[in-house]
């Protein structure tokens, strides 16, 4: 040992460099680094754009646990929720996934999915569990965005739904809501997307969305009107309800159905506007295009007459009053009431009817001044409905009424009227008691009296005479009576079973008898032998 | 101090770190092998300085996709939720058990950034030769390489949660990505710590004197 450390001291000292060899143990950090930096890579290729949502408010809505669903796959998660500087609406910020942003435009809706339930549908029932998410309908189409209005209602039809869009023009909602169904014969086939007021107020555009294939169904001449609720009508047949289905009853809904006579026509567009009847007969009442008007001047009270009464001829309905009110005629000092009523002559069947209606609709004129001057058309105020007092206008034909001729006022034919048949029975009423009037009843009520002063006199009179008769001549009657009877005896006694009178008479019809049966024989034999009245009765050869 | 007591490289001597046996350091060069019982000498861990700043990178890289990413997912009747490691803290804090977070909060949180910031301190002191208290530094290292296996609580309690909640639809509760780079964060500090030698710290001292 010691010699080869002592030949070791004499060797030169090697230099020992330190290694500057790579030390294995770097490879621990690269490896982090490349997974880290992996990672890192795929955070920031995976990561999607941030977007801002608002809504009213964030109720079942949580930071860093809300996803944000569409159709039911995920593809974001909400990171922060905020008030708005003025607290108005909550800000929701979300993290979406990477490939998202083809859908994030002004056209996608977002909204909150939590449990619902309406009239006809219970939805988000899943989320009670889970907790509420936000859904989403992406579309396309449409400018990119990142901040969104988030809407409270689900939108009822997501943007990829086949189907089309119409519009629908109402007076007002009625019971209609948001997801009301709409019917083609009872079947469901759509329902109420939206509703809004319209520009000016006065009516409600309702939106509504018609599954694909049946949007084709609706046409030009498509008629829709409200199915809510039922209608019950008592006629003459019977109680009779009609709904479209229990849902409707509770949720509203709207039907259509092609306008009868008329065919299906060109298939409507998207959006197209249509008219909202209030129920299905309206549908059938308006369907008429040719509408004629004329004045009618009153001079009696219209009392119980509506805008919307009914103008009637032999009970049918033609048409409708649409204006009334009451005018003073500064020249002759008079108030008339003109009602301006609408003929709808298309209600009216005729078996050239297309040749009738163009008449009707290119010259009215010609029309109706024949009805009126040769027919005597005239119109008449007449009872509607005794209970409600309603009254509404007949269309009659008076032959023997006085000569009218049409006039023009305002422009609208003037038809001639004859008082309502409760005027007719008042004016004769008034023709009776203006005879009455003329009757003298205090002439006659003093003649009378005169009659009853002499008959008063004669009556008093009678009575003296009785009163004599029963003094004077009724003893003497008595005795009268009792001298009759005595006679009568003594007549009987005469006349008696053993009177000489009685037996004379009686030997006296004995006798005629005798004398009656000779007299036939000899007319017998007369009758057979006349001849015996000059020869003598014949011997018979037998005697 | 230096003065006071020579130390085992100034007289040649290496500690043979398995059987402590004192070898001459000549003999060491030579024969890197303990003459006893075979393992390795070296006077100072070999390559300590650069095998635990790696390990303390490694760590440094996987420490943040550890705290990002999701720790546990948790399925509470078909509700999914991730929470990382300081969400869970912060749940914990929000319901009320002060005591749940704050040991999730030290052993998962504290302590590993605690690890590491102190092994970062240390290299540094050694790499730049300072000079400042020596002694603290060491109790420093000394409350490291302690605690450092104690950051594996968070990793245990996850197993055990994933393995006892199974109960299908109603809960269940999956270990997400961070496990893995948690326990990576754990296992790389234990090391760097392991490859640190404190006595560089001293031999700093020694050489300047």
């Amino acid at each position: 040992m010691t010699d080869r450390s002592q030949v070791e001291r004499q060797a030169a000292e090697p230099v020992v460099q330190a290694k500057r060899r790579f030390s294995i143990v770097w490879i621990v950090p690269l490896v982090a680094l490349a997974i880290g930096g992996w990672l890192a890579f795929k955070a920031i290729r995976e990561k999607g754009p941030t977007i801002t949502i608002t809504f009213a408010t964030a109720d079942g809505l949580e930071a860093g646990k809300t996803k944000i669903k569409f159709k039911d796959v995920e593809i974001g998660q909400v990171e922060t929720i905020s008030l708005q500087d003025d607290a108005s609406k909550v800000v929701v910020t979300a993290k979406m996934v990477k490939g998202s942003e083809p859908f994030l435009t002004d056209q996608t809706k977002f909204w909150v999915v939590r449990p619902r339930i309406s009239g006809g549908s219970v939805t988000g029932l899943g989320t009670v569990l889970s907790g509420s998410y936000i859904g989403i309908d992406g579309s396309k189409q449409g400018a990119p965005t990142l901040s969104f209005t988030g809407l409270e209602v689900p939108p009822v039809v997501s943007f990829d739904h086949p189907g089309r869009y119409f519009q629908i023009v109402a007076d007002t909602l009625g019971s209609l809501d948001v997801g009301s169904p709409v019917y083609y014969r009872q079947i469901q086939v759509g329902q109420v997307v939206s509703y809004s007021f319209n520009k000016e107020g006065t009516g409600v555009d309702i939106k509504i969305f018609i599954d694909a294939p049946h949007y084709t169904k609706v046409t030009e001449n498509t008629r829709f009107w409200n199915a809510s609720g039922f209608d019950v009508s008592l006629t003459a047949q019977g109680l009779k309800v009609d709904t479209q289905s229990v849902v409707s009853i509770l949720n509203g809904g709207i039907a259509f159905d092609l306008a009868k006579e008329l065919g299906p026509g060109v298939e409507a567009k998207e959006n197209e506007f249509f008219y909202l009847y209030p129920d299905r007969n309206a549908t059938q009442e308006k369907r008429y295009t040719i509408r004629n008007y004329y004045v009618l001047l009153f001079d009696e009270s219209v009392r119980g007459l509506n805008v919307g009464a009914p103008l009637e001829m032999y009970g049918i309905k033609m048409g409708e009053v649409v204006d009334l009110k009451l005018e003073f005629d500064v020249d002759r000092k008079k108030f008339t009431v003109p009602v301006t009523v609408a003929m709808e002559p298309e209600r009216v069947s005729s078996s050239k009817k297309q040749e009738a209606l163009k008449i009707i609709e290119n010259d009215p004129g010609v029309f109706i001044t024949s009805l009126v001057e040769q027919q005597g058309l005239r119109a008449q105020l007449q009872s509607a409905n005794l209970l409600t007092g309603q009254m509404m206008i007949n269309l009659v034909f008076v032959p023997d009424a006085p000569k009218a001729t049409l006039t023009s006022r305002n422009g609208l034919t003037v038809v001639p009227t004859i008082p309502g048949s409760f005027e007719r029975l008042q004016e004769g009423l008034s023709k009776i008691i203006a005879n009455l009037e003329k009757v003298k009843f205090d002439q006659i009520g003093g003649e009378l009296q005169q009659t009853l002063k002499e008959t008063k006199t004669t009556v008093a009179e009678i009575g003296g005479l009785a009163k004599k008769l029963n003094s004077e001549t009724a003893p003497k009657l008595q005795a009268t009576l009792a001298e009759l009877q005595k006679t009568l005896v003594e007549l009987q006694k005469g006349m008696g079973k053993d009177s000489p009178l009685n037996y004379n008479a009686t030997k006296a019809v004995e006798e005629l008898s005798l004398t009656l049966r000779s007299l036939r024989e000899l007319l017998t034999t007369l009758d057979n032998q006349p001849q015996s009245l000059i020869f003598g009765k014949e011997k018979k050869s037998g005697e | 101090m230096s003065k006071s007591a020579a130390t085992a490289l100034e007289l040649g001597l290496v500690n043979c770190h398995d059987c402590h046996l004192l070898v001459e350091l000549e003999q060491a060069r030579r024969h890197p092998h303990c003459p006893r019982c075979g393992a390795h000498l070296h006077a100072r861990k070999p390559n300590s300085l650069a095998r635990t700043w790696a390990l303390v990178w490694a760590a440094i890289i996987f420490i943040v996709p550890a705290n990002v990413l999701p720790m546990t997912v948790t399925t509470t009747l078909g509700a999914k939720q991730a929470d990382t490691i300081m969400s869970g803290v912060i749940y914990f804090m929000q319901s009320g058990s002060w005591e749940i977070a704050a040991v999730i909060f030290i052993a998962s949180v504290f302590v590993p950034f605690a690890k590491l910031c102190i092994l970062i301190f240390l290299l540094c002191s050694v790499q730049f030769r300072w000079g400042w208290r020596p002694k603290d530094r060491t109790s420093l290292y000394r409350l490291t390489e302690l605690v450092g296996r104690w950051s594996m609580v968070d990793i245990y309690v996850v197993t055990i949660l994933v393995a006892l909640v199974k109960l299908g639809a109603v809960a269940a509760i999956e270990a997400g990505p961070a496990a893995v780079y948690f326990a990576a964060v754990v296992v790389t500090t234990m090391f760097a710590a392991e490859s640190f030698d404190p006595r560089l710290i001293w031999d700093v001292l020694e050489e300047d004197v």
